[in-house]
């Protein structure tokens, strides 16, 4: 880790992504470079199969870059193990997918305390009152003790943004929150991850929703698999 | 593991309890048989040493003659302890006679053991149930399994014949256990035990004048116990007995004027049916370990499935923190809980079946148990199989799963494997017009996943496999008793207490009505000789197992067919020096035999050499020689008489020939001429039917578990497919299919892998019976069954596995017929 990395929250450099597919292979990114700075909101928008989700992949050590390299939290994710990307994982990212992945056989409230399990930051006695706290927040603690499967596809991806933030991450990394979402309730998730980013944690939203220009504070637009545009919007914290 | 993913875990089982209990089955039901089997061995090793030992068996049986009396014999034997190697030695004598309860005769004879009245029985012992040893003169004890098959109960008067043909009548006082013995119903002959006071009783004749046997000095058996390197408990080495039992035979002779008859040197410490307890007991624990075997690896696979079927929750619990380790030892916890409940579940029952499976064999060697108590260790190696194994097998996928990366998890896509590999292998089946599109769905759908389908498949056809070869085992010993049949071509036969010409015998049989015609064959008991050309065998007491008998055949025989022969050739006629020896005989020798051999044989005392001309494979006999009656007499230096009849009656049913018998019996007697038994051809097959019956039943059980662990490995493979094809059953509701059409689709998969399994069954079916054959037919007969694939066998089988596929695929289709589109779309 130099300066420069520990200055940005994401660093990615010179990066190129290529999947194999039949007898070739194919781009996903292609000689892609960001930063991102601590305290940023950023949304990463294109159309599909622009590779954004690839980018953001890439982010939570989810996928290893083919060349370049990818900083993130102060690690250098490329030297990495498996065991050691969980590990960070759980100390430094949080992550919400648009299907909102919540383990079907354990109640919200237990999802929650889970990555805390994982972790080991916050101390037993404490992780139920802090999961219950986390449900409170994103609006759903009445339904804390139900399964996944009896709540609604909103009060899903906020239980999904709770478990994100159990160990209190520097960062949270979403893929499509609200795609699964009506557009009341997407508003209300949107809104959710403001209130985060206001409280100085770093968020990473990859979208194809136009809409977020208004609350995000820098939209990094994907086109082909490259960045084609990067602009502040000047929303964000 | 955290508390968390332990909650996870049982909320895992319970959310896939029908898939979990039918892991927990399939473990259980294998484990249950094996544990059976295992602990059933433990206790029946250990307690037929402990029977047999307990009788503490004769080494050797000396036969010399003439008898001596018995004080004779006690200063013989006194002097035999101090040989070298002899630890123990005593005199007895035995004879076989026809028997008479209440004045009735019976078809069952009776083999007499006679002991002086102060021998202590301190060795070659049997127990008195009801009395005291001895007996008073006038008394015999009846071994206790002889009642029923002699019809006798205790207090009822016999009358049985000695060896001169004196009757002696006697009065039942008790019963005996003797367990060095085999049952008496599967020998088909009952057991007397008497002292020699009674037999002291009897005249002189003109056997006694003639110095063959005599009441007063009956005892014409030493029998010794040889000491092993401890020199305190007796020999396990054959060839020591056999030496020390040589050099006690010569000085026999050379110090006492005895002339010794033979040696009889059964297996040490082995109880005479022991081999084919053993061999029995080791293929049905083979057997059932195969079975535990293959549900482990169902169980596996079936993990693997629930493995497979979590992934999408693995990525997500590794995304959010957690590591390969935590995952593992989620997933080892789930399989240890699986085999652990599975293992307690079987416990019980394995015992239960254990003790209640051991008193067959009991049955079968004759042995009381003094307890049905398996031996510790088997619980420890119960406890291995049941526990360490499955997760042995699911180590594989447990931590290929607990490595899924995040990536992975997100790329997988549960059906996973490649359509395209079926579709292009039954893509021609498209192009049959009129072909029923759902059938040619479900018949791809089958082999869509080649491991998976491999294993439900193997799994059915090793059920099949078993089921078919242990009904073709059960041919091939109706074969063995039909190709017996066949070589019996008389409907009685006669056995002379002494030897009588043919010229003499022929105008007192050929006037008896009901006789067509009549052989004289001669039957002698022999022995091979051993070291310094002393006859030596492997007879146990019962003068049954381990027995040589020669046959001489006269040459215009037309009721004897010539065996088959596996090596040689058969007798020519009145070929002189010649013998033919079947494979019983072979098996039993101490040395090598072939053809082109010399072999010296002792019979009826008197040694003689022969040139081994042929071998022959003879299921069914015991051991047996062939020469021809121009032969036997040559060598013996005596004229040709006959002591036994072969009859062919004019009619063939059973009446007629018991008519017969005993007609023949009567006009013999009339002539002065003395019937050891007169018995029709019936009473052979009684014999060794009672041998094989037991084991048939049981080789036929082992395939119920494995056809459980087929049927379950069956409906875990349809439950996973429904389950990784969800999102596939919800397209096809979503573009109209029928619940029932889907329903069909699923059944009729189920019924191709149940289809597929009978055909992959064909060619391993017929290897284990081959194989079974050889087994059951080497251990009983010394050469193996004759191969008698079962076709009903197999029909009833494709009829029984189809009926289980069906059954054991409704579940998987009632549930993909009832999964509703959203259901199916939202499934993760």
């Amino acid at each position: 880790m130099n300066a420069d990395t520990a200055d940005a929250a994401i660093r990615v450099s010179h990066v190129v992504k290529t999947y194999p597919l039949g007898a070739g292979e194919v781009v996903a990114v292609d000689h892609l470079s960001l930063d991102i700075a601590y305290g940023e909101f950023v949304a990463i928008v294109g159309r599909s199969g622009s590779g954004k989700t690839t980018l953001l992949n890439l982010l939570a050590g989810i996928d290893r870059p083919t060349s370049g390299t990818v900083h993130v939290a102060r690690a250098d994710l490329g030297s990495l193990s498996e065991s050691g990307l969980a590990t960070w994982r759980g100390h430094n990212v949080g992550l919400v997918f648009q299907f909102f992945q919540l383990l079907p056989t354990l109640t919200v409230v237990e999802n929650v305390m889970l990555p805390m399990d994982f972790a080991r930051k916050v101390p037993v006695a404490d992780r139920r009152d802090r999961a219950l706290h986390l449900l409170d927040r994103v609006g759903i603690g009445d339904q804390a003790d139900k399964l996944p499967a009896t709540l609604s596809g909103g009060q899903q991806q906020r239980a999904a943004i709770a478990r994100a933030l159990a160990n209190d991450p520097p960062l949270l990394l979403a893929d499509e929150p609200t795609g699964n979402l009506d557009s009341h309730t997407a508003d209300a998730v949107l809104k959710l991850f403001a209130d985060l980013n206001a409280d100085g944690r770093t968020i990473v939203v990859v979208t194809h929703e136009r809409d977020i220009r208004s609350i995000v504070g820098r939209e990094v637009t994907l086109v082909d698999r490259r960045i084609v545009d990067d602009e502040r919007t000047g929303a964000s914290a | 593991m955290t508390g968390l993913l332990a909650v996870k875990l049982r909320r895992d089982l319970r959310a896939t309890w029908p898939r979990i209990a039918l892991m927990v089955v399939a473990i259980a039901v294998s484990l249950t048989a094996f544990s059976a089997v295992l602990y059933a061995w433990s206790a029946i090793d250990r307690e037929v040493e402990r029977a047999y030992l307990s009788t503490e068996p004769a080494s050797a049986t000396i036969r010399f003659a003439p008898g001596v009396d018995t004080e004779r014999m006690a200063a013989i034997a006194a002097e035999a302890r101090d040989q070298p190697g002899v630890l123990e030695a005593t005199g007895r004598t035995q004879f076989t006679s026809d028997i008479t309860v209440v004045g009735e005769p019976r078809d069952v004879r009776l083999q007499v053991f006679a002991a002086a009245p102060d021998d202590p029985l301190t060795m070659a012992r049997f127990f008195v149930e009801d009395g005291a040893w001895p007996p008073d003169p006038g008394e015999i004890y009846l071994g206790r399994d002889s009642l029923d098959l002699l019809e006798v109960a205790v207090g009822d008067a016999v009358t049985v014949e000695t060896p001169d043909g004196e009757a002696i009548r006697l009065w039942v006082a008790g019963t005996v256990y003797d367990p060095s013995l085999s049952p008496a119903a599967q020998e088909q002959a009952g057991r007397g035990y008497l002292s020699t006071a009674s037999l002291a009783a009897v005249g002189e004749s003109e056997a006694a004048a003639a110095g063959q046997w005599s009441p007063g000095s009956p005892l014409d058996q030493l029998k010794i116990q040889v000491a092993g390197p401890d020199e305190t408990t007796p020999s396990r080495d054959r060839d020591t007995i056999v030496a020390v039992a040589g050099d006690v035979a010569l000085w026999l002779q050379q110090a006492h004027g005895l002339a010794v008859a033979e040696i009889q040197v059964p297996e040490p410490y082995a109880h005479p049916h022991q081999g084919q307890a053993d061999a029995l007991l080791s293929a049905l624990l083979v057997g059932a370990g195969a079975a535990l075997l293959l549900s482990t690896i169902l169980v596996a696979n079936m993990l693997g499935g629930l493995f497979a079927q979590q992934i999408p929750q693995i990525g997500i619990m590794k995304a959010i923190g957690a590591r390969a380790g935590s995952i593992a030892r989620l997933y080892l916890a789930m399989t240890l809980l699986i085999a652990g409940v599975a293992t307690l579940l079987a416990l019980a029952p394995g015992i239960l079946i254990g003790r209640a499976f051991a008193p067959a064999v009991f049955d079968f060697l004759g042995i009381d148990p003094a307890g049905l108590a398996p031996a510790w260790w088997t619980y420890l190696v119960v406890l291995a199989a049941g526990v360490v194994l499955p997760v042995l097998m699911a180590l594989v996928p447990l931590v290929k799963t607990s490595r899924t990366t995040v990536r992975a998890a997100i790329d997988h896509r549960g059906a996973g494997a490649d359509p395209r590999r079926a579709t292009r292998v039954l893509a021609r089946l498209g192009r049959i017009a009129r072909l029923d599109r759902g059938l040619l769905m479900a018949l791809r759908n089958t082999i869509r996943r080649p491991a998976r389908f491999l294993l439900s498949a193997g799994l059915l056809a090793s059920a099949g496999m078993m089921f078919v070869a242990g009904l073709s085992a059960r041919d091939g010993m109706e074969a063995v008793a039909a190709e017996t049949a066949e070589l019996l071509q008389w409907d009685v036969a006669v056995q002379l207490a002494t030897p009588v010409s043919v010229d003499v015998l022929a105008p007192v049989v050929g006037q008896v009505s009901g006789v067509e015609r009549f052989e004289g064959w001669t039957t002698a008991s022999a022995s091979l000789s051993g070291p310094g050309g002393l006859p030596v065998s492997r007879t146990y007491p019962d003068q049954g197992h381990g027995r040589l008998q020669v046959t001489a055949l006269p040459a215009d025989t037309t009721t004897f067919a010539p065996p088959e022969l596996s090596e040689g050739r058969w007798l020519e006629a009145q070929e002189t020096g010649a013998i033919v020896l079947n494979q019983v005989t072979l098996a039993a020798a101490d040395a090598d035999i072939q053809t082109g051999d010399t072999v010296q044989l002792s019979i009826a005392g008197v040694s003689t050499r022969w040139r081994v001309v042929g071998i022959a494979e003879e299921r069914g006999a015991t051991s047996s020689a062939y020469v021809t009656a121009e032969g036997l007499a040559t060598a013996l230096g005596e004229p040709r008489w006959s002591n036994a009849l072969r009859i062919v009656t004019s009619d063939h049913d059973e009446q007629a020939r018991a008519t017969a018998a005993d007609a023949v019996d009567q006009a013999l007697a009339g002539a002065g001429i003395d019937v050891q038994s007169a018995d029709s051809v019936g009473r052979q097959e009684a014999v060794t039917g009672g041998h094989l019956e037991p084991i048939l039943v049981i080789l036929l059980a082992t395939a119920l578990p494995m056809g459980v662990i087929g049927c379950i490995g069956l409906a875990s493979t349809m439950g996973a497919n429904v389950l990784e094809r969800i999102r596939e059953f919800g397209v096809m509701h979503a573009i109209g299919a029928r619940p029932k059409a889907v329903r069909r689709i699923v059944i009729a998969e189920g019924i191709f892998i149940a289809l597929a399994s009978c055909l992959l069954a064909v060619l391993p079916a017929l290897g284990v019976t081959a194989a079974i054959g050889a087994l059951l037919g080497n251990t009983f007969m010394y050469a193996p069954l004759p191969f008698r694939p079962s076709i009903l066998a197999a029909l009833i089988w494709t009829g029984l596995v189809v009926l289980g596929a069906w059954l054991a695929t409704d579940a998987a289709a009632t549930r993909a017929s009832r999964l509703t589109v959203r259901e199916a779309l939202a499934y993760l």
